[in-house]
């Protein structure tokens, strides 16, 4: 029979719980207005979202463009590659 | 020179017979280039699930800096990236060659045809990405970094890499007229 749970389960599970996160790097290639527009596509995002994102991305070399499951953030991953932008997930180390 | 145009709802790009043959050309040592692993044969025909599935065992990292950037690692642990390519690179592969070979279609037109003119009611979101993956292509091959474009102005013109930059900042052009009508 499983015994209650303890502190320490349950921290462990809240780890598990950490969001998964998609990350878009820069490169000197994928033009702004390109780049705006992918996200507008795949993510959804007002123009202004888009575009403050994608000069996150210009500036500061990266951004989270999403946050969910790692099989969602997974599928996000392969829709950017699939329009060239350069993308990777991982773990959200914020948290 | 070429342009796209907004005809009702659909696009349309004017080319000149030059152009044509350079975005052909383009296009069709991309298609090779990704077509060089030929994965469908590579998987492991002792195995019945992975042939039911169709699923190719023997998928590697891209030696070739052009692929690796236009399939490029989805995490940077490799082991997980090796893993999440090996049941998704097919597919990605698969999505570029097929926008590529949309586009060589319709400029085979023109091309056997031997004269530039318009392609009419071409699906923008298809040449979005191909041209994006074209200039991926060259931008590795040329080492494209932010500072490229001053180079290519002060570049001679006898300079053979002259004409290829030429071309790369051509399709960026290209890319933002499209881009331009889309928004």
């Amino acid at each position: 029979m499983a015994k209650t749970m303890d502190k320490a389960e349950v921290n462990i599970s809240e780890l598990l719980d950490r969001p998964w996160i998609t990350i878009v790097w820069d490169d000197p290639v994928n033009l702004m207005t390109y780049v705006t527009h992918v996200f507008i596509k795949l993510f959804g995002f007002s123009k202004e979202r888009a575009h403050e994102l994608m000069m996150q991305v210009h500036n500061e070399g990266r951004a989270v463009v999403s946050t969910g499951t790692r099989e969602e953030m997974e599928r996000d991953v392969q829709r950017l590659h699939e329009h060239g932008l350069w993308a990777t997930l991982q773990r959200d180390d914020k948290i | 020179m070429s342009s796209f145009e907004k005809v009702g709802d659909g696009y349309s790009l004017d080319l000149t017979l030059d152009e044509a043959h350079i975005l052909i050309n383009l296009v069709e040592q991309l298609l090779e280039l990704l077509g060089e692993g030929d994965f469908f044969h590579h998987y492991d025909s002792s195995d019945p699930l992975a042939q039911l599935l169709a699923m190719p065992s023997e998928i590697v990292t891209p030696d070739d800096p052009v692929l690796l950037r236009l399939l490029p690692n989805a995490y940077a642990d490799p082991e997980a990236a090796s893993d999440f390519r090996r049941y998704t690179e097919p597919q990605l592969r698969g999505a570029k060659q097929k926008n590529l070979r949309l586009v060589r279609e319709e400029l085979t037109i023109l091309v056997d045809e031997n004269h530039g003119g318009v392609i009419e009611d071409l699906n923008a979101d298809i040449w979005l990405k191909a041209l994006n993956d074209l200039r991926i292509a060259l931008s590795v091959r040329l080492e494209i970094s932010e500072d490229s474009f001053d180079k290519f102005e002060l570049l001679p013109d006898e300079d053979p890499q002259k004409p290829v930059y030429a071309v790369y900042f051509w399709l960026g052009w290209l890319q933002e007229n499209l881009l331009g009508l889309l928004t």
